[in-house]
């Protein structure tokens, strides 16, 4: 934590945003905040965060359309957080370029996790983290190799069928991410492919494989409405 | 049975209802005249055309083009709609378009030559059916006739000009017109004018033309029309006026001298103003004679009835008698054969003689008859069944056989002689007995006294006979064979047709009863649908709706009886008449559309094919119109139903949500106050407590920030479904991956948890809201987790049966209170006693569960297991299930 990442809060309730900058604090971050969406622009280009969380129900502009104008100019990783649940409105913030979300309530565990992971990624895309090339993605008893294309659990070797492989290579990749139905489909199966049906079975197919009880899973999580997310550890 | 005064009460009283229903619709102004070159059509253009200087929207539908220059030039000014061009056996015929008229929609519109019969392959077959349907769309509407086009003045105007006017408007047309403009001229200018060939042009005056044009037939034709005027003026001052007690009623035959009887009957209800009624007997099947004097009636505003029965004269005075008619109207023909008299006795002294009180009007047989009465020669009774059964034809033969036989051994036995004769009469009854119609009777009757003749009369084996008086004895036993066989097959007759008429008694009884038993609109059409295809044995619909929501591909593997069903239902549905074969309307669809009124208009519209163009009968009508009322009934008894049970579903809705919200407010309030006292502690007296205790307050402020937390989250669910009609997005959502969420989040609040949870084999789609589901599972895993006490051992079972998804959720714990066991669903107003927090939240996260599991069609259901702990199950259906919630969830749990 010595490099000292600076986080950009987006959130106009002082209680909550007082909350997460102490988390935050306490956790080795610098924090920048600000309760209006209209100064995004300005501060993101005069202090450079390396990660912007952003409350969706913001009184000046829409969050959504504060993470559109962003993302015209900026690849800063961002984390959605908002108090609305509906599963619409976290897809449209994902397709908008969101990296993530948070719902609130949430705990400072969920919301460190989100941002490390999201910083990691972002990393990653940069190439200026030792993660780049990275071939060998280990989850717990999970071992995805893809120099190899071997997948095994517990250390034992699991057959996959080849889109069931390049399904658990893309979560795996993504992992600690959520990746939506849509983008999980367009990656897999080509940008025209609307089956939302043949994502369940495959994915069903690969919980029989890697789980012991598919009712209890421990590498791979559903986002009700929203899409599939592989744990980190 | 005398008549008194207070006699047609029902009748009169069911028109005064009838009659008082204010029609909406556009006003008709008629311009009439009393030949043609009277100036009708100018008289009308020159006032549209004021009209239209005044700003009003006129526009000319149709005007005959006409060789006058002056009236030419008029019509050029008003605009005028483009006529259709019908193509007809290589003539391009010009029509009224109907259609472009009601797209148009003007404020008035003009129509020349009302009378005018459509081309064929027109929706409408006569032109004043164009006009009614205009009136109807609330269009004015302008039109010209001549008077011989009034159908009731039809055979007045034959006997005066001599000459047959087959294009007729009814009466009613004229008598609900709201203006009748008398254009009159002067006969000898208007034979001026048609010397100078002003009226139809010089090449157009044909023969039939310049004898009509007389001098005698115009100025009779003048009086007529100039009285038809007056009459009507006549009737608008006295329709306020009481009407006459009268009732007329008026016989009908299949002859066409009946047409004058019932234009008779009409003038005189006309000239009265009272109602009248055209009565046929039937006898056997309806002719096609009959079938046209019913409509001509129809059209003069009879109201029709058809009575059964061989005595015609008896039937006629009973039904007078019963519906206290007054005036009766009769054809008469002159009978030349005095043996028919001498048989039968003269049908106007019958009915004189039954109905003593009654007036009888005889209308004289204008034909001669002598074309009508070799047809009725040759088919007795109206009836063309008259082929030769072989199989009759041998009975009849074996059975006179038989009798001569039998009669041989009575004379053998010396018992013969009188019994000889009796013997073939009752040869010759058993005949008509067992062999259909009258002729193989008649037959019998004719061989039988050939072979009485031939075999028992001295001199035996000739046809000869030496007694004097065995002529007399022929005749008098062919006259008693042939009567006692007519007798017995008129018998057989009545039967048949009392059985027909038992059959259809009881189907109209058998369909209100199940009319009563259907409980929805789809019910109730497949009742009507049944019965109408089984009475009329040909494929029958009813759309009890509006047609502009129906649907017309129909989804229950029945075709449509036509291609353009859907066009006429909706003509049928908007004017609220019949279309379709036999009717004026589409008649060259094959099939008879009916509407189904109701108190507040047409509810429905029943369709009936009828195959290779067969019209129905008037009976059939009749039968299919009382149909009509009874699925009326039905649909708007349904409509009201439905109605009533949406109140309902809205009053309990709304109670719902009162008690909602009561139950939240008492368990919001708990949490709240934990957490404000033990934030205040910490804020005013945190210097005071050492790391424990201030560590004990805050976790207890997290605790109940997070049980506040899943409550708003559960609320949040309920908005979801509370919102608009209690419907729900479902989507196709993997049941495992909803279970596992729900588990991992529970695990995450409840750490202690022992979850045991198993889950089909098999990947398990199921529509649903996901998040609907998770939270319910949450709920229930919830509940159980403090019913199972210190250690919560808990099992999430998922099963699958052939409809549904069984989600089970079973705990080890202390079990259900067994009172509390049936309100368990119902919130926690019904537990009002307890109110300690021991058991909060509980009532409202299980009416939550059950509102979720109502709102996706399945069923919710709690029980104590045997030994020990509880269970509670809800079932999601696996296809596409119903969301209206209209099953009752909650009552499961009683079982």
């Amino acid at each position: 934590m010595e490099n000292k990442t600076l986080v950009l809060i987006v959130e106009d309730e002082n209680p909550i945003c007082h909350f997460m900058s102490t988390a935050l604090k306490a956790n080795g971050y610098r924090v920048v905040s600000t309760g209006k969406g209209l100064e995004i622009p300005a501060l993101v280009s005069s202090h450079c965060p390396d990660i912007v969380l952003l409350d969706l129900g913001l009184p000046d502009i829409d969050g959504i359309d504060a993470l559109q104008a962003l993302r015209e100019w900026s690849d800063v990783p961002v984390v959605v957080v908002s108090a609305r649940n509906g599963e619409r409105e976290k897809v449209a913030a994902l397709d908008h370029g969101a990296d993530d979300y948070v719902t609130k309530p949430f705990g400072t565990a969920e919301l460190l996790a989100r941002i490390r992971t999201a910083i990691r990624h972002s990393k990653a895309r940069q190439g200026t983290d030792a993660s780049t090339g990275e071939t060998v993605f280990t989850i717990g008893g999970l071992c995805v190799d893809t120099e190899k294309m071997i997948i095994s659990v517990d250390g034992a070797e699991v057959h996959f069928t080849p889109i069931e492989y390049r399904l658990l290579e893309l979560l795996a990749r993504n992992r600690g991410r959520v990746l939506t139905h849509d983008l999980i489909m367009k990656k897999i199966w080509g940008p025209w492919f609307t089956d939302n049906q043949t994502l369940r079975v495959n994915m069903a197919n690969i919980r029989r494989k890697l789980e012991k009880n598919p009712a209890e899973p421990r590498y791979i999580r559903t986002e009700i409405g929203v899409g599939y997310r592989m744990v980190e550890e | 049975m005398t008549l008194s005064d207070e006699r047609p009460d029902p009748d009169a009283l069911l028109e005064s209802i009838e009659s008082g229903q204010k029609k909406t619709g556009g006003k008709l102004k008629i311009f009439f005249g009393y030949a043609a070159g009277v100036g009708k059509t100018y008289a009308m253009l020159e006032e549209a055309r004021e009209r239209l200087d005044g700003g009003i929207d006129v526009v000319a539908g149709y005007i005959e083009p006409h060789a006058r220059p002056d009236t030419a030039a008029l019509a050029r000014d008003i605009p005028s709609l483009p006529q259709k061009i019908i193509q007809y056996r290589n003539i391009q015929l010009f029509e009224f378009d109907i259609d472009a008229a009601l797209l148009r929609k003007p404020a008035l519109i003009l129509v020349d030559e009302l009378a005018h019969e459509n081309a064929q392959g027109s929706r409408n077959g006569k032109r004043y059916q164009d006009v009614e349907e205009l009136l109807q769309a609330g269009i004015d509407v302008w039109a010209t006739m001549n008077v011989q086009h009034v159908e009731s003045l039809n055979g007045v105007v034959r006997r005066i000009t001599g000459i047959t006017v087959r294009e007729t408007v009814p009466d009613y047309i004229i008598d609900q017109a709201d203006k009748v403009k008398l254009v009159d001229i002067d006969p000898e200018e208007l034979l001026k004018r048609f010397a100078e060939g002003k009226v139809y042009g010089k090449d157009r005056v044909t023969v039939a033309r310049r004898n009509f044009f007389t001098s005698g037939n115009l100025s009779s034709l003048r009086e007529i029309a100039m009285r038809k005027a007056a009459d009507r003026v006549s009737r608008d001052i006295e329709r306020e006026k009481k009407p006459a007690p009268e009732k007329i009623l008026v016989c009908i035959g299949p002859s066409p001298s009946s047409a004058s009887c019932i234009r008779a009957a009409a003038r005189m209800a006309d000239a009265w103003h009272a109602p009248w009624i055209a009565v046929t007997v039937l006898q056997g099947d309806e002719s096609d004679g009959v079938r046209e004097n019913t409509a001509l009636a129809l059209r003069l505003g009879a109201k029709l009835v058809s009575l059964q029965g061989s005595d015609i004269a008896f039937a006629i005075s009973e039904y007078a008698k019963l519906t206290g008619v007054t005036n009766l109207v009769i054809g008469k023909r002159k009978r030349h054969d005095a043996f028919r008299n001498l048989l039968r006795p003269e049908f106007a002294d019958k009915l004189a003689f039954l109905l003593p009180d009654v007036e009888v009007h005889i209308i004289p047989d204008q034909l001669t008859g002598s074309r009508y009465r070799k047809r009725k020669f040759l088919q007795p009774a109206g009836r063309p069944d008259f082929r030769l059964s072989p199989r009759h034809a041998f009975i009849s033969l074996a059975i006179i056989a038989f009798a001569t036989l039998f009669s041989y051994a009575l004379r053998a036995a010396n018992i013969g002689d009188h019994n000889i004769i009796m013997v073939y009469i009752l040869g010759v009854l058993v005949i008509s007995r067992y062999t259909e119609g009258y002729l193989y009777g008649a037959v019998s009757s004719v061989l039988a006294v050939l072979s009485f003749n031939f075999f028992f009369t001295e001199p035996y084996f000739t046809f000869n006979a030496i007694d004097p008086r065995y002529p007399v004895t022929f005749f008098i036993m062919f006259l008693v064979s042939l009567i006692t066989s007519a007798m017995t097959v008129r018998i057989k007759e009545q039967v048949v047709a009392s059985v027909q008429r038992e059959r259809r008694t009881e189907m109209l009884y058998d369909i209100n009863r199940k009319l009563l038993a259907a409980y929805d609109i789809a019910g109730i059409t497949q009742v009507i649908e049944d019965h109408l295809s089984a009475v009329f044995s040909t494929d029958a619909i009813l759309y009890a709706a509006d047609p502009a929501n129906a649907q017309f591909a129909r989804t229950d593997g029945k075709k449509n009886l036509c291609e353009n069903e859907k066009s006429v239902v909706q003509w049928v549905f908007a004017n609220g008449k019949a279309a379709g074969i036999g009717t004026g309307t589409l008649s060259l669809v094959p099939a008879f559309y009916m509407p189904v009124s109701g108190r507040e208009g047409v509810i429905g519209v029943i369709g009936l094919s009828c195959e290779k163009g067969k019209r129905l009968s008037h009976e059939n009508t009749v039968f299919l119109g009382t149909l009509a009322s009874l699925a009326a009934l039905a649909i708007e008894r349904q409509s009201l139903s439905d109605r009533q049970h949406v109140m309902e579903l809205e009053s309990e809705k709304e109670k719902m949500r009162y008690d909602f919200l009561r139950g939240i407010s008492h368990d919001l309030r708990t949490p709240l106050t934990a957490i404000l006292g033990a934030s205040s502690v910490l804020l005013e007296n945190g210097e005071a407590l050492d790391g424990d205790a201030r560590y004990l307050f805050a976790s207890d402020i997290k605790c109940d920030a997070q049980w506040l937390m899943r409550m708003v989250e559960n609320i949040l669910s309920v908005t979801k479904i509370s919102d608009g009609s209690m419907r729900i997005a479902k989507k196709n959502e993997a049941v495992e991956e909803v279970v596992a969420e729900a588990v991992s989040l529970v695990k995450t609040h409840f750490s202690g948890i022992r979850l045991n949870v198993s889950i089909p084999a098999d990947l398990l789609m199921i529509p649903m809201d996901g998040t609907l589901i998770e939270q319910v599972l949450i709920n229930l895993i919830e509940n159980a987790a403090k019913y199972a006490g210190v250690s919560p051992a808990i099992e999430l079972r998922v099963t699958v049966d052939a409809h549904n998804a069984v989600f089970a959720v079973t705990d080890e714990g202390t079990g259900i209170p067994e009172e509390e066991l049936p309100r368990i669903f119902d919130g926690p107003v019904s537990g009002d006693k307890k109110t300690g927090d021991g058991s909060r939240g509980l009532g409202i996260g299980l009416m939550i569960c059950a509102s979720i599991i109502k709102a996706h069609g399945g069923t919710i259901s709690a029980r104590n297991r045997e030994g020990h702990g509880a269970e509670i199950r809800f079932t999601l259906p696996r296809g596409q299930g119903i969301t209206d919630g209209k099953q009752d969830a909650g009552s499961d749990s009683r079982g």
